[in-house]
């Protein structure tokens, strides 16, 4: 059992409440943000697709307990107006003689075909392809949906070289995906995926969630670490890990009204990227702090936290440890290490 | 052998101090952090904080006792380690999932050296069965992680904490982690706790208040504090809040020495209704459990302030036992009901030295067919016999007359039970004046069929009015009974057999206390006791109860409730150990006197450290300490 029915029928009956509320539809949202590429600093451009959502928190398994991207998806996607804007937005956004990371995000799984239908993906890779500017390719999915089928699609489409595959893998520990996330997937599924990912020559992106429901923040780090060792052996070589921010209709959102949850601290996400920086120096680390700052984002005192963001922000552009080594000097540290040790003990 | 044991126990609370080398530890505080200085702490947590790749594989969390290092090396271990299990799902107010605890429990009984670990119980698993498993082991510390849920459900509160206290055995600790205030630390040890943290000072003065113990208040006005802390510049705020924290632990820890918790306890209540309620149900309905773990051999006050008192378990245990264990002697044929005096013994008071003087008018021979009782709250029936033990010597009662509905209700049932003890022809002079003692008699009348004489109807008892009614009422029914009178019987003898069933059970007084008895040494000094010119007992002064020389305790030891069944023939060293005791009489209460016994032979006198029901229950450590061995 790769979920635990208590749990996913909790989550179920929380999304049902919510889901009803979503707009009928929605327009393509894009942006152009600074970017780490893998041959350097560079742009990337953005695209948020409004599909159905992600299916596998359309189910009855309820969706993951942390994620509530499925109330920003359009009940009925309008594919027709989605390609029409994305060819058009493409085209204005880029410039000659730049670099660019395309993400092609739905805030669910690109390559569901129940998502976006075998056509349309067809002929967003072909309309992407024209570019030469473009150099880098990424399409999230759930490791289910990663088949050899679509695979060699793909490879046919496009050069492959330049797709990434992005997976949101979480944590490696399946007690977490299964009892604290509702992930629905297992390592295993994971490392399957990725085989087949290898297989054909594209990359791979993993996502690791920091501080996911009932783990305290310190078993959190350790959690991190371990996938990270784990995710290297693999030859994963890019890993974003993304700190929680805590959206509204979900299980964590009822737990953080109830002050049973803190969002992570600044500190922690430091210590982790100098932690894993040093140790594997190759490795392609991002971490974007999203709501950082504020109390439903990843936080520290107040006074320290624009500071800090910063420094991450500039960290994940350079790439360079340097950047993280200046001294931070506040006097919530000691408050963060007290809190580790205290939720330790209150979380088992 | 468990980590802990108990040196002595007061209710749920006890002293829990280190097996090997009887240091004690608890009620103790322990530091999130190494603090700089160990003292006032009983433990530390010892962790690498932030894990690392290299701390990867060691990064066991492991809470270091505070030992003095004299004593370190003589332990085997001094290493609590947090279990580090993946157990999430406590954390969620959703209900526990049953499979995901099972596999905790699996994954826990699997861990090296149990004796160790930290065993972590959620409230909802209080009750179950599957931890029976965990308790056989020597798992010695729980952490009750989700107890705060409970702090405001008085009901639950009471009956989880009680359940657990007499389902667990006495040597394991229990720790509370988490921001408690200390305001309540008293009342916490008293339900069971034995451990708490000083996560609170992080908290509070990280935000930036001032911890008192009357509360929290912001950092710009709050009650001056003259500590060396808040007077160096700049204020140290957290080794302030933190000291807040060792001084009130310090008072619970004195206060539990002193055997004075349950008085500090009916006062720190009175802070949250919460906890007020819950004492208030834990003495109702589960006070007998409480009961069998309060000594009743003491000598301090017991300060009667609250309605709570009323149900205080040395108190009730008192009136149980009037109940159970006093017999009136048989030549008692005259019953007098006396109001309580202020002063404690009551025979040194002046209210009771008048009524002496008006019983001697009647002649001297009348002690002999007398029986007084007192009437008064909230101990309801003392017999004169037992003025000097403690509680009756040692209680006190804000008085204003009026007596609560409880207060007579308790009392007049006790005292009919006392009085059908008595023969059918024996004559009851009520000396009782006020509503609250009419209101008493009249409800005594109706179960009882005795006669009842009153002197005191129409003035206070200490009147020269009710005196004289007093002696004249004596006059004539002597006259009644002198002719059936014969024996004549020694009131010390009264007295210290009265004692005797009171301490050790009904009926021992009489098989021992026969014949010629002598007592050598007046108060303050303990009497020495001599029967046909042998030493065999002590009174102690203090207490106001016996000890007796194990060589003739072998009299009374069939029907004496205080037997401990010892497993050799000979006790070596001055303690007895749980491994030894192969089974110990339920009615034993912590400090009794017990007599031990090898094969129906007793072979020594010992002073209990737990009570019986806590000795069976005991795998490893102390029970009893040896008074006498016989020789």
């Amino acid at each position: 059992m790769k979920i635990n029915p208590d749990f996913a029928n909790t989550i179920r009956e929380i999304r049902d409440k919510t889901l009803g509320e979503r707009s009928h539809s929605r327009k393509v949202v894009h942006w152009v943000e600074d970017h780490r590429l893998h041959s350097g600093p560079g742009k990337a451009i953005v695209f948020i697709l409004p599909t159905k959502g992600c299916s596998w928190a359309l189910s009855k398994s309820g969706g993951c307990s942390i994620c509530g991207y499925i109330y920003d998806n359009p009940q009925e996607p309008n594919f027709e107006n989605m390609m029409k804007t994305f060819k058009e937005k493409l085209h204005d956004s880029i410039k000659e003689g730049e670099n660019y990371s395309l993400k092609l995000f739905t805030s669910g799984s690109f390559l569901d075909i129940s998502e976006i239908p075998e056509e349309i993906q067809k002929e967003i890779l072909e309309e992407a392809s024209q570019y030469r500017e473009i150099t880098e390719i990424v399409l999230e999915s759930r490791p289910e949906y990663v088949t050899e089928k679509i695979m060699q699609t793909i490879k046919e489409t496009i050069d492959i070289e330049k797709i990434e595959i992005a997976i949101g893998l979480e944590s490696a520990n399946d007690d977490i995906l299964k009892k604290s996330i509702n992930k629905g997937f297992f390592w295993e599924d994971f490392e399957k995926a990725a085989t087949r990912i290898f297989d054909v020559g594209a990359k791979v992106k993993a996502y690791l969630l920091f501080k996911p429901p009932f783990v305290s923040e310190y078993d959190s780090i350790k959690d991190i670490l371990q996938s990270v060792s784990k995710l290297n052996k693999l030859g994963v070589d890019t890993i974003s890990i993304n700190a929680i921010s805590i959206h509204r209709g979900t299980y964590l959102s009822l737990m953080f009204e109830k002050n049973q949850y803190r969002t992570p601290w600044l500190w922690s996400l430091l210590h982790l990227c100098k932690e894993i920086k040093s140790k594997y120096p190759d490795l392609r680390l991002i971490c974007d702090v999203v709501a950082g700052g504020t109390q439903r984002g990843a936080h520290n005192c107040g006074d320290c936290d624009k500071q800090m963001t910063e420094a991450l922000k500039q960290f994940v552009l350079s790439q360079n440890l340097e950047d993280l080594n200046n001294e931070f000097k506040c006097s919530c540290k000691t408050e963060w290490n007290s809190f580790l040790l205290q939720e330790k003990i209150t979380i088992s | 052998m468990r980590f802990f044991q108990p040196l002595a126990q007061f209710g749920f609370g006890r002293i829990l101090a280190e097996t090997r080398t009887h240091y004690p530890l608890s009620p103790g505080l322990i530091s999130i952090e190494k603090p700089e200085s160990l003292e006032g702490y009983s433990a530390h947590f010892d962790s690498t904080l932030v894990p690392n790749y290299s701390s990867y594989d060691s990064s066991e969390i492991k809470l270091l006792w505070n030992l003095p290092d004299a004593k370190k090396e003589k332990i085997l271990h001094e290493a609590n380690q947090l279990s580090l299990q993946p157990f999430y799902p406590s954390y969620a107010s959703e209900k526990l999932r049953i499979e995901d605890y099972d596999t905790y429990l699996k994954e826990f009984l699997s861990l090296p050296r149990i004796g160790e670990q930290s065993f972590y119980l959620p409230i909802d698993q209080f009750e179950s069965k599957k931890i029976d498993e965990i308790l056989e082991t020597d798992c010695s510390l729980i952490i009750l992680n989700d107890l705060s849920k409970l702090f405001n459900n008085q009901r639950k509160l009471a009956e989880k904490m009680s359940y657990l206290r007499t389902r667990l055995s006495p040597d394991i600790g229990l720790y509370l982690p988490g921001s408690v205030s200390p305001a309540f630390y008293s009342f916490l040890t008293y339900i069971g706790i034995d451990f708490f943290d000083n996560s609170i000072a992080y908290q509070v003065s990280k935000n930036g208040y001032f911890l008192t113990e009357n509360g929290v208040f912001p950092i710009d006005s709050h009650p001056p504090c003259y500590c060396s802390q808040c007077s160096s510049t700049p204020k140290n705020i957290f080794k302030h809040n933190e000291m807040v924290l060792k001084n009130a632990l310090a008072r619970v820890n004195f206060a539990l020495r002193n055997g004075t918790l349950r008085t500090i306890v009916e006062q720190d209540i009175h802070r949250n209704i919460t906890f007020a309620a819950t004492l208030r149900h834990l003495d109702t309905k589960f006070g007998e459990s409480l009961r069998k773990r309060t000594p009743i051999i003491s000598s301090t006050k017991v300060k009667c302030l609250g309605e709570e008192s009323l149900n205080r378990p040395v108190v009730s245990e008192f009136r149980e036992r009037v109940k159970e264990r006093f017999r009136p002697h048989p030549s008692s044929r005259i019953i007098i009901l006396l109001p309580c005096s202020a002063r404690k013994p009551y025979a040194m008071s002046r209210s009771h030295i008048m009524f002496r003087n008006a019983i001697k008018k009647a002649g001297s021979s009348i002690f002999s067919m007398l029986s007084e009782l007192i009437v008064t709250s909230p101990l309801s029936v003392v017999p004169r016999e037992l003025e000097n033990i403690y509680p009756a010597r040692f209680y006190d009662i804000p008085v204003a007359g009026s007596w609560s509905e409880k207060e007579i209700e308790i009392t007049s049932n006790l005292l009919s039970n006392v009085l059908s003890r008595y023969q059918e022809d024996s004559i009851i002079i009520n000396h009782l004046h006020g509503s609250g003692y009419e209101e008493i008699i009249e409800r005594v009348k109706e179960k009882s069929s005795i006669e009842v004489i009153d002197t005191s109807y129409k003035a206070p008892p200490t009147s020269h009015q009710s005196l004289q009614e007093l002696s004249e009422a004596l006059v004539n029914t002597k006259e009644r009974f002198s002719l059936n009178q014969t024996e004549k019987v020694i009131s010390n003898t009264k007295k210290i057999q009265a004692i005797a069933d009171f301490q050790y059970g009904p009926g021992t007084g009489k098989r021992i206390f026969h014949g010629k008895i002598k007592l050598k040494g007046r108060y303050p000094r303990s009497p020495q006791i001599f029967r046909d010119d042998k030493h065999i007992a002590t009174m102690h002064a203090s207490t106001g109860y016996l000890s007796l020389f194990p060589a003739y305790t072998k009299e009374i030891s069939k029907i004496s409730l205080n037997k401990l069944d010892f497993g050799a023939d000979y006790v070596s060293g001055s303690n007895i150990y749980a491994p030894g005791c192969l089974k110990a009489d339920t009615h034993i209460l912590p400090d009794d006197e017990i007599f031990v016994l090898y094969e129906k032979d007793v072979i020594a006198t010992a002073r209990a450290l737990v009570s019986g029901e806590d000795m069976n229950k005991m795998t490893s450590g102390k029970v009893a300490e040896i008074k006498k061995k016989k020789r």
